[in-house]
C-alpha cells in the first residue's frame, strides 16, 4: 500500500521513461562494446600496418621518419609498423607496446590460420588428463593410470600417417610454409573449433563447467582461461534488485519512526517479531519474485538458486533492518546504507573472484551461483560455508530488533557504540547472563568472520610486510571487541557485582566464541580439504593451548573494564589485543 | 549558511563516512584486479608470489619445452618410467607431468598433461604452464618457418595500469560527485518533511541562497575527498599528472549532478522518491557520458597519465555545460518551489 501510495500516478511514468531511456542507452552502449579506456593509448601507425580497430587506441597514422619523431618527443606512445613496435624506456610507452603486442597477438594467430595449414600454424595440442590427486578419497577422474596414458600416446603417434616423401619439406625448417606440404593431424578440427571461438566475439559470458575437460585437446595459444569477472557480475544482477528493495523497507521504516507512526504500531496488540516480520515479508516476497524471474530467464536451477539467494535476501534484509533501528537521520541512513552496499557487495564479489582457483571462494553465494550455472554439483559443505554465516546474522538482527522495539531506543539520539551496548543490554535474558553471554558469542563468530574479511581485503592496498601487522593486529582487536562487548555492558548497566562474575562471564564468552570460530573453521576445512589438515586441527591437545589464550586475553580486557571502569574499555580491548596478536605472531613463527 | 551546512555534515561525520566507502571500493577493486589477473596474467602473479611448478617429464626429456619450462624457474624431473612419475604425483611431490613425444623435426607434436584432479589446482597449474607452452609452440612454428611477429615486444605488463587510471582513478574522482547529489537531496527532503525550509525561507533569504548554500557546501566536501586521494595515491606512487584539471573537472561534475539533484529534491520533495530517482538519473546521464569524446571517464584517465591530446579545453567544456545549468537553475527553482 505504502509502495502504490509513493510510487502511484505521475511517479509511475517517470519511472517507467527513465528505465527505458537507461534501457535504450544501455542497450547503444553494449552494442558498441564498453570500454572505458578509450583513446588510453596513443599509437602511430605506418602506412603498411595492420588495422588497430580496438577504441583503446588513439591511432595516429605516420610515416617512418615522422613517426619516429613523434615517438621521440613523446607525442605517441609506440609506433607500429608491418613488422616491429617500437617504444621508449619510460612507464607509459612500455605498458602500451605490452597492450599493443597482446591485440596484435590475436590478429596473428588470425593470419597465420589464413596463412599456413593448421599443422604449421598450430602445432602443438596438447591433451589434458587428470588423474586423482593426493589425499584426495573421491574421485571423478577417470581410472586410468598414467603407463595407460603414456602408451596411448606412444601407439597414436605409431598409427599416426608417416608423411609420404613429397609431403616432407625439401629445403629444410627454414623454409616457408606453403599449402602443398599440409600433413593433416586428427586433432585439427579441434583447432578448427577453437579458432572459431576466437573469431567469434562473445558478449554473454559464457558459464564453462571447467578450464579443460578430461582428455579434452588444448592449443596453448587458443586456449583462454575462463575469467570469472563477467559471470560473477552476471549472479550479482540477482543482488543489485534486492538492494533496491531493502532501502524501501529502510525508508519506510525510518519514516514511520519520523512521524511517530510506530509509536501507534507498539501500542498495538501484535508482537515486535510480528511487526518486523509483517514489515519485512512483502519485500523478501518481492525480492524472491526476482530471483525466480532471473533464474527463468537465464534458465538456472530454480529450487536451487532459491536455496542458494533466500540467506543472501535474509543477510541484506538483516543489515538494513539493523540501519533502520539504529538511525534517525535521513543522512546516516543515505551513508550508512552505501557502506552497507560497499561491504556487502564487496563481500560477495571478491571471493566468487577466485572461484576455481580457491576453494575458499565457497564463502560467497555468488561462487555457488557461477558453479550452478557451469553445471558443478556444490556439496552440503560448500552451501553451508555460504548460507550459515548469513543465516546467524539474520537470526542476530531479528533477536536483537525485537527486543530494542521499544520507543526509548528507536526515538533516541545517541552514538553507534553507546547504541550497540544499548540493543545488547535489552536482548540480554538478565536471569541467564552466562547464556546470554554464550548466544551472543556464537552470534558474533559470522559477524567478525565477515568483518576479518574485510580486513583482509583492505590489506591488499598496503606492503606485504605491512599489511600481515595490520591484518593481524586489526583481527586480534576485533576478536577482543566481540568477546568482551557482552561483558562490558554488563558492567556498564550494573548487572554484574563482583569480579568473580565478570571472570565468570569472560570464561563463557571465551569458551563459546572459540567454539562457534572452530566450527566455521571446521566447515572451511571440510570444503578445502577432506582428511588431513582436519584431523591435524582438530586431533589431541592442540587445541587447549589457543583456547587458554582466548580465556587469558578475555580475561584480560574484562577485568581491567572492571577494576578501571568502562572508560578504560579501549585500553584494556588495547591490552587484550597485544597478548593475544604476540601469540599469533608467535604461532606464524616471528620470534623464531 | 555554507558553514550552517557544512557544521550539519562534520556533524554526522559525512566525510569520514564518505572516504570509509571510497577505500573499501578501491580496496575491493585491488581485489577483484587480483582475481582477474590470476587467470589472465598468472605469470606476473607467479613471478611477484615466486610460485614454483615441480613438473614431472616422460619421453623427450631433451625437448626445447623443458628448456622453456626451466627458464620460467619450476623444478622439472625426468622419470623414465611411467609407474614412478605416478607415484611421485601421488604422493604430492610433483604439480603435473607431462608426456612430451620425440621431434620428428616436422609436423604436429601431441602432447599429454596430467593434472591433479583438483578443479582449483588444476586451473592454476595449467595456466602456470600456458606461458612456456607458447614459447614452444612458437618455437615449433619457427621450426616449420611459420613467421610470427611482433614476438619481440617486452613491454610491461599493462593490466593493472589500465584498471588503476580508467576504472579506479575515475571513480575516487567521481564517486564524491554521487555522494554530493544524494546529500543534497537528503538536505532538502529533510527541511521539507521537518517544515525548517519554511521556516528558512521565511528569513530574509531566497530559495536560490539556500539551494546555493548546500550545494557549495556539498562540492567542496567532494574537492577535499579528491584533493585526499590525489595526495594518497602520490604517497602510494602512482603519479597522477594534470591534477589541477582534474581536481577541476571533478568539482564541475560534482556540481553538474549537486544542481541535478537539487531539481529531482524540489521536484519529489521527499526523500525516498527523490533519492530513487535521482539514481535513475544518475544512471541515464553515466551511461549518456559514454557517447560524448572523451567522456569525463576516459578524460580523467587520459589527464592523469599525461595524454597529450587532451587538456584544460576539453575540461572547460564541462565548465560551459555547467555555466548553462547554472543560468537555467534560477527559473526552475523558483518554479517547482512556487509550484
Amino acid at each position: 500500500m505504502r509502495l502504490r501510495a509513493r510510487f502511484g500516478g505521475k511517479m509511475v511514468a517517470a519511472v517507467v521513461v527513465l528505465l527505458v531511456a537507461a534501457g535504450i542507452v544501455s542497450f547503444l552502449v553494449y552494442q558498441q562494446g564498453m570500454v572505458l579506456a578509450k583513446d588510453f593509448y596513443i599509437v602511430g601507425v605506418s602506412p603498411d600496418a595492420p588495422g588497430l580497430p580496438d577504441q583503446r587506441f588513439h591511432v595516429v597514422p605516420a610515416a617512418a621518419a615522422e613517426g619516429s619523431a613523434l615517438l621521440k618527443s613523446r607525442n605517441i606512445d609506440i609506433y607500429v609498423t608491418a613488422s616491429k613496435i617500437y617504444y621508449r624506456g619510460d612507464d607509459r610507452s612500455q605498458y602500451a607496446a605490452n597492450a599493443v603486442k597482446t591485440y596484435l597477438e590475436k590478429l596473428e594467430l588470425v593470419r597465420l590460420a589464413d596463412e599456413y595449414p593448421l599443422n604449421q600454424a598450430f602445432p602443438l595440442r596438447v591433451e589434458i588428463n587428470y588423474l586423482k590427486a593426493p589425499s584426495r578419497d573421491v574421485s571423478s577422474a577417470s581410472a586410468v593410470t598414467l603407463a595407460e596414458i603414456v602408451s596411448r600416446a606412444k601407439e597414436e603417434a605409431a598409427s599416426a600417417s608417416t608423411p609420404s616423401p613429397e609431403e616432407v619439406p625439401e629445403s629444410g625448417p627454414s623454409a616457408p610454409a606453403t599449402p602443398k606440404q599440409a600433413v593433416p593431424s586428427v586433432t585439427d578440427e579441434v583447432v578448427k573449433q577453437q579458432l572459431a571461438g576466437l573469431q567469434s566475439s562473445r558478449l554473454v559470458p559464457e558459464f564453462k563447467a571447467e578450464f579443460a575437460e578430461n582428455q579434452q585437446i588444448i592449443i596453448p595459444s587458443l586456449m583462454n582461461p575462463p575469467i570469472p569477472l563477467a559471470q560473477v557480475l552476471l549472479a550479482f544482477a540477482y543482488i543489485l534488485p534486492v538492494f533496491f528493495i531493502s532501502i524501501f523497507f529502510t525508508s519506510g521504516f525510518i519514516e514511520e519512526k519520523l512521524g511517530r507512526k510506530i509509536n501507534i504500531l507498539m501500542s498495538a496488540p501484535v508482537t515486535p517479531l510480528q511487526v518486523i516480520i509483517g514489515k519485512m515479508l512483502p519485500y523478501i516476497g518481492y525480492s524472491l519474485l526476482v530471483v525466480i524471474v532471473i533464474t527463468l530467464i537465464l534458465h538456472g536451477n530454480l529450487l536451487l538458486a532459491l536455496a542458494i539467494f533466500l540467506p543472501v535476501i535474509l543477510f541484506i534484509f538483516a543489515i538494513y533492518l539493523g540501519v533502520a533501528l539504529q538511525y534517525r537521520t535521513y543522512r546516516d541512513q543515505t551513508f550508512f546504507s552505501l557502506v552497507a552496499v560497499t561491504g556487502i557487495t564487496g563481500y560477495l564479489v571478491f571471493p566468487a573472484m577466485f572461484v576455481g582457483i580457491n576453494d575458499l571462494s565457497y564463502v560467497s553465494p555468488l561462487t555457488l551461483a557461477v558453479q550452478m550455472y557451469r553445471g558443478v554439483d556444490i556439496t552440503l559443505y560448500q552451501y553451508m560455508l555460504s548460507a550459515v554465516p548469513m543465516l546467524l546474522i539474520f537470526v542476530l538482527a531479528l533477536t536483537v530488533g525485537t527486543r530494542v522495539f521499544n520507543e526509548e531506543y528507536l526515538l533516541s539520539f545517541r552514538p553507534l557504540h553507546v547504541k550497540v551496548r544499548e540493543a545488547i543490554y535489552y536482548a540480554m535474558d538478565k536471569h541467564h547472563m552466562a547464556v546470554s553471554t554464550a548466544v551472543f558469542a556464537l552470534l558474533f563468530i559470522p559477524v567478525v568472520f565477515m568483518m576479518e574479511m574485510g580486513v583482509i581485503t583492505i590489506s591488499f592496498n598496503l606492503p606485504r610486510a605491512l599489511a600481515l601487522g595490520l591484518c593481524i593486529f586489526l583481527c586480534v582487536v576485533i576478536e577482543e571487541i566481540a568477546k568482551s562487548v557482552v561483558v562490558l555492558t554488563t558492567i556498564e548497566y550494573k548487572l554484574v557485582k563482583n569480579w568473580r562474575q565478570v571472570a565468570l562471564l569472560a570464561a563463557v564468552s571465551a569458551v563459546f566464541f572459540f567454539i562457534g570460530e572452530k566450527l566455521l573453521l571446521f566447515m572451511s576445512l571440510k570444503v578445502i580439504s577432506e582428511s588431513l589438515f582436519t584431523t591435524a586441527v582438530f586431533a589431541g591437545n592442540v587445541l587447549w593451548v589457543p583456547l587458554l589464550v582466548h580465556a587469558a586475553c578475555t580475561l584480560v580486557v574484562c577485568t581491567i573494564t572492571w577494576k578501571a571502569g568502562p572508560k578504560s574499555y579501549p585500553l584494556a580491548v588495547l591490552a587484550g589485543s597485544v597478548l593475544h596478536g604476540l601469540y599469533n605472531l608467535s604461532l606464524i613463527g616471528v620470534f623464531k | 549558511m555554507v558553514l550552517r551546512e557544512i557544521k550539519a555534515l562534520r556533524k554526522e561525520k559525512t566525510i569520514g563516512f564518505a572516504i570509509l566507502i571510497q577505500f573499501f571500493i578501491a580496496s575491493f577493486s585491488s581485489v577483484i584486479l587480483l582475481g582477474i589477473m590470476v587467470y589472465y596474467d598468472p605469470g606476473s602473479i607467479g613471478q611477484n608470489a615466486q610460485v614454483g611448478l615441480d613438473v614431472g617429464v616422460l619421453g623427450n626429456t631433451k625437448s626445447n619445452f623443458v628448456t622453456a619450462l626451466q627458464q620460467r624457474n619450476f623444478h622439472v624431473i625426468a622419470f623414465d618410467n611411467a609407474t614412478r612419475a605416478e607415484t611421485a604425483f601421488k604422493n604430492g611431490r610433483l604439480d603435473a607431468i607431462v608426456y612430451i613425444p620425440q621431434d620428428n623435426g616436422t609436423g604436429v607434436v601431441d602432447m599429454k598433461l596430467v593434472l591433479p584432479d583438483m578443479d582449483a589446482q588444476a586451473t592454476l597449474v595449467l595456466m602456470l604452464l600456458k606461458q612456456p607452452m607458447e614459447q614452444y609452440e612458437n618455437y615449433l612454428r619457427t621450426r616449420d618457418g611459420v613467421v610470427v611477429r611482433y614476438q619481440d615486444v617486452r613491454g610491461k605488463p599493462f593490466t593493472t595500469y589500465e584498471f588503476l587510471y580508467t576504472i579506479i582513478i575515475p571513480i575516487l574522482m567521481f564517486f564524491p560527485a554521487f555522494i554530493a547529489g544524494s546529500m543534497v537531496i537528503d538536505s532538502i527532503s529533510e527541511e521539507v518533511e521537518n517544515k525548517t525550509l519554511d521556516t528558512l525561507l521565511s528569513a530574509p533569504v531566497s530559495i536560490m541562497q539556500i539551494a546555493a548554500s548546500k550545494i557549495i557546501a556539498s562540492v567542496l566536501v567532494g574537492a577535499i575527498q579528491c584533493v585526499l586521494w590525489i595526495v594518497l595515491l602520490g604517497f602510494n606512487g602512482f603519479s597522477i599528472q594534470n591534477a589541477g584539471w582534474i581536481l577541476l573537472l571533478s568539482v564541475e561534475v560534482t556540481a553538474l549532478v549537486a544542481l541535478v539533484a537539487l531539481m529531482v529534491a524540489l521536484f519529489f520533495r521527499d526523500r525516498e522518491r527523490s533519492q530513487f530517482i535521482y539514481s535513475l538519473v544518475i544512471l541515464l546521464l553515466f551511461a549518456l557520458t559514454y557517447f560524448i569524446s572523451p567522456s569525463p571517464f576516459a578524460l580523467v584517465a587520459r589527464l592523469a597519465t599525461g595524454d597529450p591530446y587532451v587538456g584544460g579545453l576539453q575540461v572547460l567544456v564541462y565548465l560551459a555545460m555547467l555555466a548553462v545549468l547554472v543560468a537555467i537553475t534560477p527559473l526552475v527553482t523558483r518554479k517547482l518551489t512556487r509550484s
